[in-house]
C-alpha cells in the first residue's frame, strides 16, 4: 500500500528500477541460451529450485485480478487496498523465478522449441508484471486503469500458457491428453487411448533387444528416471515414445529418432547415451537396426532374423515371461462343437478327460487311472472327440492292438502313453497318421526292435520310451532315432 | 452351492475391509433393501470376468480342473532337505574359499549381519569334500553325491536362491507357504485348489517324512491355511497302514463299514440341511474318500509289490521311515496321478555342535541316505517317461556360511557352518525346466549372490507357471484380499530356466 504510493511519486525512477532486472534476464536469455548440456554445479543446483519457486508468482498473479474484481463490491472494498502489495510480491517472485528458470534451462541439459517458448513466456510475463505494477502506481492517471486491466488480462493468459508449456517439459508433451477418456478425446479429434503394447515372451524383442536397453539406457530412461519422458524398460514404453513423440519408425531404422541418436558421433549434442557412458557397440546397433527394419514388432519370433552379428553381450539376456489373456468368446466358439460330447464323456468317465487348459479346446485323456477297468471297447466312446485329444495316457489299462484304429484316429496327439499294456508293434504301425506325436511311451510292452523303423514316419518325435521291452541297449538304432530312444 | 450355503460363505468372507468399503457404496443398497446375497452375487459375476473360477461341486472338492495355460508339468515331487544342507559341501565349488581356509573372516562379511550362533571373528572354512566336473554340461558337484552326479545333465541348478528368514521354522514356512508366518496355504494346497487331482481314490497332496524327526515348521508346512481344509496335505506312512486307522478294525468288514458310513452320512446330511455349514459337506466327502482309499492307498504305498531289482536300485530298507522307501513310494504315487508329493528328510542342520551335526560325520550320512534314492527316482521317472511332465525339486530352506561356526566365540570340536539366508542352492529337474544348466552365481566365497538373485516367491511363481498358472490369477478371497501364494510383493517368473 505504502509501496504503491511511494512509487507513484518517483514514477520515472521506478521505470528505471524495473527496467534493470528485465534487461538482465533478457540479456541472459538472448546471449546464453539453453544449450542442451549439463553445466556448472552451482548454477544447476540453484536452477533446480525453479519448479518449486515458480508456483508462488503463478498463484500471486492470479490472485491480483481476483482482489481487484471482488474489491469492486462495497462489502469487499478493503481487498483492493492489498492488491498493490500482492502484485509487488508477484513481480518480485516472477523475477526470481525467471532468473532461476534461466539457470535451470542453461545448465540442466535442456534444449528445443518447448524450452525456448516456455522461457520467453516467462520473461514476457515478468515484464508484464513490472508494467502492471507501475500502472498500479499510476492508477489515478487518465486511462491508466484501462491499461492496467489489459495488462492483468495479458498476465493471466501468459501464466496459463507458460505454465502449460512448463508442464509439458516436466510431464511430457501429452500430459493433459494422455489419459483423457475416449469421449473427450473424440471431441478434440484425438485417436483412442491405447494401452501399453506387450512383447511376447519368446519374441526377438524380449530375448535380444530389451537386454540392450536394460544394460545401457534404463538408468536414465526407466522406472526411476524418465529423461525426456522416455522409458525403455519395456516394449510398451518404448513404443509410446517420449515427450517429443515416437522414437521408432517401424521398418525404418534410419528414420527412427532412437536409432539416429545412438548412431551419431559421440561429440554431437543429440548423441545417446549421454555423459561418460559407453556408446552402444556395433553388434548391438546392428541388432537394433535389423529389428526396427523388420517392423519393430513385439511378436516377431526370436529366430526370425537370420545372419545376426556374433556378439556375446546379448546372449545372457533376462527372459521375460508374459501371460496371455484368455479370450473367453474364442474359447467357447472353439469348444462349441464338442462341448456336448465332452459333457457326456465326463459323466460316463469322471475325472479322466478334460481340456488341456482354460484357453484351449484340446483335450487330455488319462485312462491310466481306471487301470484294467478300461479296455478297447471303452475307447470307442471317445471317437467323436478323437481329433481334439492331444495327450492320451493308456498306461496299465487293458487295451490291446484292437485299440489301434481308435488311437490312430487321434491325429493331433502330441503325447501317447501305452506303458505296461498288451499292445505290440501292430499298434505302432497304425500310428502313421499321428504325425504330431512328440512323445511315445511303450515302456513294459511287447514292442520289439521291428517297430523302430516305423517311427521314422513321425517327424516331430522327440522321445520314444521303450524301457523293459525287447528293445535293449545293445540294439542298432536308426540314425533318426539316436538321442530320442530312452531305455 | 445351495442358497443357504452361499450365504454362509458370503458371511464368512465378510471382513472389516468389506464393511468399511460398503459404508460408502453399500449404504444406498441397504436403504433400498437390496439383499446382501444379491450384492455379493453381483460382485462375484463381475470378478468372474477378470479372475479364474475354482468353483466345484461341494461333494467333489478335489475334482480336476484344467490349468489356465497348457501346463509343462502335471505333478510335483518336492524333496525338502529340512535343516538347510550346506551348498558349499554339495554344489558350490569355491576354490578361493578352500585357499583361504582357516584364515580370519574379513570384517566386511560380518558388518551388519545377524547369525544364529557365530560370534566374534570366525575362521573361513573351505569345502570339506573334493569336487569334480561331470556330465556333458561340465558342472561341478561334490564327491558326496556320486549317484546324483550321474544325472547332472538332467538338473537345473539355481545357485542364487535367497530368503529373508534365518531360523528353520519361519524359513521352511516361507519355502512352503510363501510366507514366514503361520496360517498361510502351502504350495501343495494351492496346486490342489487350482488343479484338483485326477485320482479320487487317493489324496491329491501326500506328505512323507524321514530322517527321524518332523521338520521344524511342523504340520503347518503342508497346511491348507485359509484354503478349505480339504486341500491340506495328508501325511502318510511308508510302511504299515499308510494312514492310521484307515483299515477296518478286527471283525469289521467292508460291508459293515459301508453301512456305518451310510448312517453317518445320513446324520451329516441332516446337520447340513439344518445349519448349512459347507465343512459338513467336506466331512462327508472325506469319509467317502477314506472308504475308497482303503483299497487304493494301501496298494499305492506298498513297495513290497515292486520287484527286488527296483528296490535295490533305490536302496530300500525292509521297513521304516526311510528316504529311499519314500522315494519309491513317490514314484508309485506319481504313476497313480497324485498331484503333489512332498518328501521331507530331516537332519541337515550341520552346525557342528555334535557328531550328528558335523559336516565331516553326520552330514556325510545324510548324503548317503538321499544320494542313491534321489538318483534312482530321477532314473526311474525318466525310464518310465514320467519325468517329462513331473517337476522334481530338491533343496533346503536357506544356505550355510562360508565361515566355520564358532559357538560362543570358541573353536568347536566338530566342524560346522552357521545359517546363511543370503545365498543357497536348490535344483529342479523334469518337465518345464532346462536341463544341465546353472542359473545365478555367488561370490568367490559362496557368501553373497553376485548374479540373478532368486527370491522364494520367484521360484514359486516359476513353479506355478510350469503347472500352467499365472501366479496373479491363482487366488482365493480371504480377509478382504485376493490371497495368492506369492503374497503381495512382485514375483518374477524365471524365464531363463524355463524349457
Amino acid at each position: 500500500m505504502t509501496m504503491g504510493s511511494s512509487l507513484c511519486a518517483g514514477r520515472y525512477r521506478s521505470i528505471l528500477v524495473s527496467f534493470s532486472p528485465i534487461l538482465l534476464i533478457v540479456i541472459l536469455v538472448m546471449f546464453l541460451p539453453p544449450e542442451g548440456k549439463e553445466g556448472a554445479q552451482w548454477v544447476q543446483f540453484i536452477g533446480r529450485f525453479h519448479p518449486l519457486i515458480v508456483h508462488f508468482p503463478i498463484a500471486l498473479i492470479l490472485l491480483v485480478p481476483v482482489l481487484e474484481v471482488v474489491g469492486r463490491f462495497e462489502r469487499f472494498s478493503y481487498l483492493r487496498l492489498s492488491s498493490g502489495f500482492v502484485l509487488g510480491l508477484a513481480t518480485m517472485a516472477a523475477t526470481v523465478a525467471a532468473f532461476l528458470g534461466w539457470c535451470l534451462a542453461h545448465t540442466g541439459g535442456y534444449s528445443g522449441q518447448l524450452v525456448t517458448q516456455h522461457m520467453w513466456g516467462g520473461v514476457t510475463l515478468t515484464a508484464v508484471c513490472w508494467l502492471c505494477w507501475i500502472l498500479r502506481g499510476w492508477i489515478a492517471e487518465p486511462n491508466a486503469e484501462k491499461y492496467y486491466a489489459a495488462g492483468l488480462t495479458v498476465g493471466v493468459l501468459l501464466v496459463s500458457w507458460t505454465g502449460y508449456r512448463g508442464g509439458q517439459i516436466s510431464q511430457g508433451e501429452e500430459h493433459f491428453t494422455e489419459y483423457m477418456p475416449s469421449p473427450l478425446r473424440h471431441a478434440i479429434g484425438l485417436p483412442d487411448y491405447k494401452p501399453l503394447a506387450q512383447a511376447t515372451a519368446d519374441s526377438f524383442y524380449a530375448v535380444r533387444v530389451q537386454a540392450i536397453f536394460t544394460e545401457r539406457c534404463v538408468t536414465c530412461h526407466g522406472p526411476k528416471k524418465q529423461k525426456s519422458g522416455l522409458r525403455l524398460d519395456s516394449y510398451g514404453w518404448l513404443m509410446r515414445g517420449g515427450k517429443h513423440g515416437a522414437v521408432l519408425k517401424e521398418g525404418n531404422a534410419r528414420g527412427s529418432d532412437l536409432f539416429r541418436r545412438i548412431t551419431l558421433s559421440p561429440d554431437q549434442d543429440d548423441f545417446m547415451p549421454k555423459g561418460k557412458k559407453q556408446p552402444v557397440p556395433p553388434d548391438q546397433l546392428k541388432l537394433i537396426e535389423l529389428w526396427i527394419g523388420a517392423g519393430a514388432s513385439g511378436a516377431l519370433p526370436q529366430d526370425a532374423i537370420k545372419n545376426l552379428p556374433a556378439g556375446g553381450s546379448v546372449a545372457a539376456a533376462p527372459i521375460q515371461v508374459s501371460f496371455p489373456e484368455i479370450d473367453r468368446v474364442a474359447v467357447a466358439k472353439a469348444r462349441e462343437k464338442i462341448a456336448a460330447a465332452i459333457a457326456q464323456l465326463q459323466d460316463k468317465f469322471p475325472n479322466i478327460l478334460d481340456y488341456e487348459s482354460r484357453g484351449s479346446a484340446d483335450l487330455v485323456l488319462n485312462a491310466s487311472l481306471l487301470g484294467t477297468k478300461f479296455g478297447d471297447a471303452d475307447l470307442q466312446a471317445f471317437a467323436p472327440v478323437a481329433d481334439h485329444i492331444t495327450v492320451a495316457d493308456f498306461s496299465r489299462t487293458a487295451i490291446t492292438d484292437r485299440a489301434a484304429p481308435a488311437i490312430a484316429a487321434m491325429t493331433h496327439l502330441r503325447v501317447l502313453r501305452l506303458a505296461q499294456t498288451k499292445i505290440t508293434d501292430r499298434t505302432i504301425k497304425a500310428l502313421n497318421a499321428c504325425n504330431q506325436l512328440q512323445s511315445l511311451n511303450v515302456y513294459g510292452t511287447g514292442v520289439t526292435a521291428a517297430a523302430l523303423p516305423l517311427l521314422e514316419k513321425l517327424p516331430k518325435l522327440e522321445h520314444f520310451y521303450a524301457g523293459q521291452t525287447a528293445i535293449t541297449p545293445g540294439i542298432s538304432v536308426p540314425q533318426d532315432l539316436t538321442g530320442k530312444l530312452v531305455l | 452351492m445351495a442358497n443357504s450355503e452361499l450365504q454362509v460363505a458370503i458371511l464368512q468372507a465378510q471382513t472389516r475391509r468389506h464393511f468399511l468399503r460398503s459404508l460408502g457404496s453399500g449404504m444406498g443398497s441397504l436403504v433400498f433393501g437390496a439383499s446382501l446375497a444379491n450384492y455379493a452375487a453381483a460382485n462375484e459375476s463381475q470378478a468372474e470376468k477378470s479372475t479364474l473360477s475354482f468353483a466345484r461341486n461341494a461333494t467333489t472338492p478335489l475334482s480336476p480342473l484344467p490349468p489356465q495355460f497348457p501346463a509343462k508339468v502335471r505333478r510335483v515331487i518336492y524333496l525338502h532337505m529340512a535343516g538347510a544342507p550346506s551348498q558349499l559341501e554339495l554344489y558350490e565349488y569355491k576354490p578361493e574359499l578352500k585357499r583361504l581356509d582357516g584364515q580370519d573372516c574379513p570384517a566386511s562379511f560380518l558388518a551388519g549381519k545377524r547369525f544364529a550362533f557365530i560370534s566374534g571373528v570366525p575362521k573361513l572354512l573351505g569345502s570339506q569334500y573334493p569336487f569334480k566336473q561331470t556330465g556333458q554340461s561340465g558342472q561341478w558337484i561334490s564327491d558326496r553325491l556320486p549317484h546324483i552326479a550321474e544325472h547332472i545333465d538332467d538338473i537345473c541348478f539355481i545357485k542364487s536362491m535367497r530368503t529373508d528368514q534365518f531360523n528353520h521354522a519361519p524359513a521352511q514356512l516361507l519355502v512352503h507357504t510363501g510366507n514366514p508366518r503361520l496360517g498361510y496355504a502351502s504350495f501343495g494346497s494351492w496346486v490342489l485348489y487350482g488343479l484338483g487331482t485326477e485320482n479320487q481314490n487317493l489324496p491329491g497332496f501326500i506328505v512323507l517324512l524321514s530322517g527321524g524327526k518332523s521338520p521344524d515348521g511342523g504340520k503347518q508346512l503342508w497346511s491348507s491355511g485359509f484354503l478349505p481344509s480339504v486341500y491340506q496335505g495328508v501325511q502318510c506312512r511308508s510302511h504299515g497302514e499308510p494312514v492310521l486307522y484307515l483299515n477296518n478294525p478286527p471283525r469289521v468288514d467292508r460291508a459293515l463299514r459301508r453301512t456305518m458310513l451310510d448312517a453317518i452320512d445320513d446324520i451329516d446330511r441332516q446337520t447340513h440341511a439344518e445349519f448349512g455349514n459347507p465343512e459338513t459337506v467336506t466331512r462327508i466327502a472325506q469319509y467317502e474318500m477314506a472308504f475308497r482309499m482303503q483299497m487304493d492307498a494301501t496298494d499305492a504305498m506298498d513297495i513290497s509289490k515292486e520287484p527286488e531289482s527296483v528296490r535295490t536300485k533305490y536302496g530300500c530298507k525292509p521297513a521304516g521311515a526311510e528316504f529311499a522307501n519314500n522315494c519309491l513310494v513317490a514314484r508309485r504315487l506319481a504313476e497313480r496321478g497324485v498331484r503333489f508329493i512332498q518328501l521331507y528328510h530331516w537332519g541337515w542342520d550341520s552346525h557342528g555342535a555334535d557328531a550328528k551335526e558335523a559336516l565331516n560325520l553326520g552330514f556325510a550320512d545324510r548324503c548317503r541316505e538321499v544320494d542313491q534314492p534321489t538318483a534312482a527316482l530321477l532314473a526311474d521317472l525318466k525310464e518310465r517317461g514320467l519325468l517329462e511332465d513331473t517337476l522334481v525339486v530338491w533343496g533346503g530352506e536357506f544356505g550355510r556360511t562360508p565361515m566355520r561356526e564358532n559357538r560362543n566365540g570358541q573353536e568347536m570340536k566338530y566342524i560346522g557352518r552357521d545359517h546363511n539366508p543370503g545365498a543357497f542352492t536348490i535344483w529342479l529337474a523334469g518337465g518345464g525346466v532346462k536341463h544341465g544348466i546353472t542359473h545365478g552365481q555367488t561370490d568367490e566365497m559362496g557368501y553373497e549372490i553376485v548374479q540373478n538373485p532368486v527370491d522364494i516367491r520367484d521360484l514359486h511363481a516359476s513353479m506355478l507357471y510350469m503347472l500352467g498358472f499365472d501366479h496373479h490369477k491363482l487366488t482365493y478371497s480371504f480377509q478382504g484380499l485376493e490371497q495368492k501364494l506369492t503374497s503381495v510383493k512382485p514375483a518374477r517368473v524365471i524365464g531363463e530356466i524355463l524349457a
